[in-house]
């Protein structure tokens, strides 16, 4: 239906009074691609979807639009399709005069206007409604008109901020799939605003982790989640256990050994393509579904199990790690039998490590889960 | 803290004061509270209302030509009449006058004063803090033949010699607008505070310029706090005499001040009451009017 264009920011910076908002950003979103902007409240994604749609100018950078130079046009004059948080339905409207009003605005001619309305309302399969009154839809059907209206005009850009916040969760995780599906289907680049860890990797193509004004990280959802660079991101997506420790020796082509701070002995494995100094100081992140809890005496890290809460799809189990600051959690399908004086081991296999580019705390001091972590990459 | 679950004692054997407590709401008041207002009401509102209502039947010529002699004279001479079409021509001028200088106002500390919205607000209703006889005399000096604003509008060309602006019929008009455009000011900014900027945004990404935007959305949505203002300021306008005793040089005769003037001068009450009477029902129309309006329209953003 439309030609993708590809967005491009090219070193964009804000800044409101003392506060920098942006730091020189740059970004370049391929025609047709669905990127994530995600990161916590005040990270800088919402700025940045609102410099895209002309409602702040940045103070330096521009914002290229398939190539061309739109940084000091109009909102109205971009051709972008938006979708808000609150829908931002016009309530003086039917949900008909909702959808033409785009094309109202372009002065296309009334019997096409009907026609391409109608279109779209049966796309998001809201054909029955056309002459209701936005108070009487429900929450996701105005979210399906706010859509229906900011397609209808064929824009080149589709920004969607938060669209799916105001919904409760299992209808948020219908439209996470139907909306995904229009936007393939019509081919249209877009921006999805959100700090929902689970829309950004169920809804994008790729995810760009914001923190403090700049981009942390960029990659495929599943790059991302498995190989992030710092601890944020680690533990921003989703939850990972933050172990500091010093590199041993080779294990495998691209494993190595590791002595945790609390542990003494080189027995946990960390999976590196880049080959990693004997001596050096790592950071190390392990997801909870890689943590293998054990019998004890075998050769894993001592820990004590603190309290098992059944998740639904899997259990949750909480641990107590001798030398380690706060709880280390483990995820598991099956329930375990726990000894009575809940002790077990834990390990990982190499590939359940990653090494963060944060550097850790000064050796004998075990890695705390609440020092700050540091964002920058080195 | 005891659980009403707990309660083994059968109902009624309970106590019956706290089980009521639990059953009816805690009231700071009850009815007999409003007695006082009432006979305050009664006495000073109501009785005058009915008297001013006899008095404009049976006193002086409703005596001698019929309960209705006033009315028909108010709305058959055609001096009356002529003076109720000015006083329906002062209002409609000072509302219109009052919205366009308001709405500006209103949009601009709902949308852009921030921090400052405060200090705005402020100097909105400070001059409401002195008489209106002041504020009225202000406007003659400055508007006087020597007077700052008649110079400055001499310099700049507008007028081609310095004359008493004061008793120009403007001088009404302007000091009225002076007077009202805090209460228009007010009840727009009430109704736009509640009209989100993201429909404006929204109407800017779909399309639409900002004259388009203010037209069909910001306006359409205010339209509430607009027809407020506008019946406010229509209603008070109507009420208010001294600015047209004080300012425009008696050229400006309106339905108010005629009442002062029968009332004080020609002491007749009975006429004065009459007029009284059609002025209180323009107001009532204007109420009612408001009130259809406002359930009609009313849209929630």
């Amino acid at each position: 239906m439309t030609s993708a264009v590809p967005l491009k920011l090219a070193e964009i910076s804000k800044s409101f009074g003392s506060l920098q908002a942006l730091k020189p950003l740059t970004l370049a979103i391929g025609g047709g691609e669905m990127l994530a902007l995600l990161g916590p409240s005040g990270c800088g994604k919402t700025t940045t979807l609102r410099i895209i749609a002309g409602f702040e100018a940045p103070d330096t950078g521009q914002v290229l639009i398939g190539g061309e130079d739109v940084t000091d046009l109009a909102p109205n004059r971009r051709g972008l399709g938006m979708v808000f948080q609150n829908y931002s339905l016009f309530p003086h409207m039917s949900v008909a005069e909702n959808v033409a009003y785009g094309l109202k605005m372009r002065r296309v001619p009334a019997a096409e206007r009907r026609v391409r309305v109608r279109r779209m309302l049966d796309l998001v399969r809201l054909g029955q409604y056309e002459d209701r009154q936005i108070h009487q839809l429900s929450g996701g059907q105005q979210q399906r008109v706010a859509l229906a209206r900011s397609l209808v005009t064929n824009p080149s850009v589709l920004l969607l901020d938060e669209p799916l916040g105001a919904l409760d969760k299992n209808l948020r995780e219908r439209m996470q799939f139907e909306l995904r599906e229009i936007q393939r289907r019509l081919g249209i680049t877009s921006i999805i605003v959100t700090h929902d860890q689970e829309e950004a990797l169920t809804m994008s193509d790729r995810v760009a982790v914001m923190a403090e004004g700049r981009i942390v990280q960029v990659g495929a959802p599943t790059e991302v989640y498995e190989r992030p660079r710092t601890r944020f991101v680690s533990e921003f997506l989703g939850t990972a256990n933050i172990f500091a420790g010093t590199v041993a020796d080779r294990a495998g082509p691209e494993d190595w050994a590791v002595t945790l701070d609390l542990d003494r002995a080189p027995r946990s494995l960390v999976r590196s393509p880049e080959p990693l100094a004997a001596g050096r100081r790592v950071l190390l992140a392990v997801r909870p579904e890689r943590l293998t809890i054990g019998p004890p005496e075998e050769d894993g890290i001592p820990a004590r199990v603190q309290d098992v809460v059944f998740r639904g799809s899997y259990f949750a189990y909480e641990l107590d790690v001798p030398g380690q600051d706060g709880p280390v959690f483990a995820y598991s399908q099956a329930r375990r039998e726990v000894p009575a004086d809940g002790r077990v081991g834990l390990s990982w296999p190499a590939s359940g490590a990653i090494v963060l580019q944060d550097a850790p705390s000064s050796q004998n001091s075990p890695a705390s889960q609440d020092s700050p972590a540091s964002q920058d990459a080195p | 803290m005891t659980t009403v679950k707990a309660d083994p004692v059968p109902a009624a054997l309970a106590e019956p004061a706290p089980a009521r407590r639990r059953g009816t709401p805690y009231r700071l008041a009850s009815s007999s509270w409003t007695v006082p207002v009432m006979v305050f009401l009664g006495f000073f509102f109501v009785i005058p209302l009915g008297a001013n209502l006899w008095r404009s039947v049976a006193t002086g010529d409703a005596l001698v030509h019929g309960p209705f002699a006033f009315y028909a004279k108010l709305l058959g001479d055609a001096y009356y009449a002529g003076i109720l079409a000015e006083t329906l021509k002062v209002g409609v001028i000072a509302t219109l006058a009052s919205l366009v200088v308001g709405y500006p106002v209103a949009y601009f500390m709902v949308r852009y004063a921030g921090r400052w919205n405060g200090l705005i607000v402020f100097l909105l209703i400070a001059p409401l803090l002195t008489s209106i006889i002041m504020r009225t005399f202000g406007w003659r000096v400055l508007l006087a033949r020597k007077g700052p604003v008649t110079l400055l509008l001499h310099d700049w060309g507008l007028i081609a010699r310095p004359t008493n602006l004061a008793d120009d019929p403007i001088a009404v008009y302007v000091a009225l607008v002076h007077v009202l455009v805090p209460f228009m000011v007010l009840s727009i900014v009430a109704v736009l505070q509640q009209v989100d900027v993201r429909l404006e945004e929204s109407s800017r990404v779909l399309g639409a310029g900002p004259l388009a935007t203010f037209f069909r959305i910001t306006l359409p949505l205010s339209l509430d706090g607009v027809a407020t203002g506008c019946i406010l300021v229509f209603v008070v306008t109507n009420g208010s005499f001294l600015t047209m005793l004080l300012l425009g040089g008696g050229k400006v005769t309106t339905l108010s001040l005629l009442i002062y003037q029968q009332f004080n001068v020609a002491q007749d009450t009975g006429f004065a009451a009459a007029m009284g009477n059609l002025l209180l029902f323009m107001a009532l129309i204007c109420l009612a009017l408001q009130a259809r309006f406002l359930r009609r329209e009313g849209v929630k953003a």
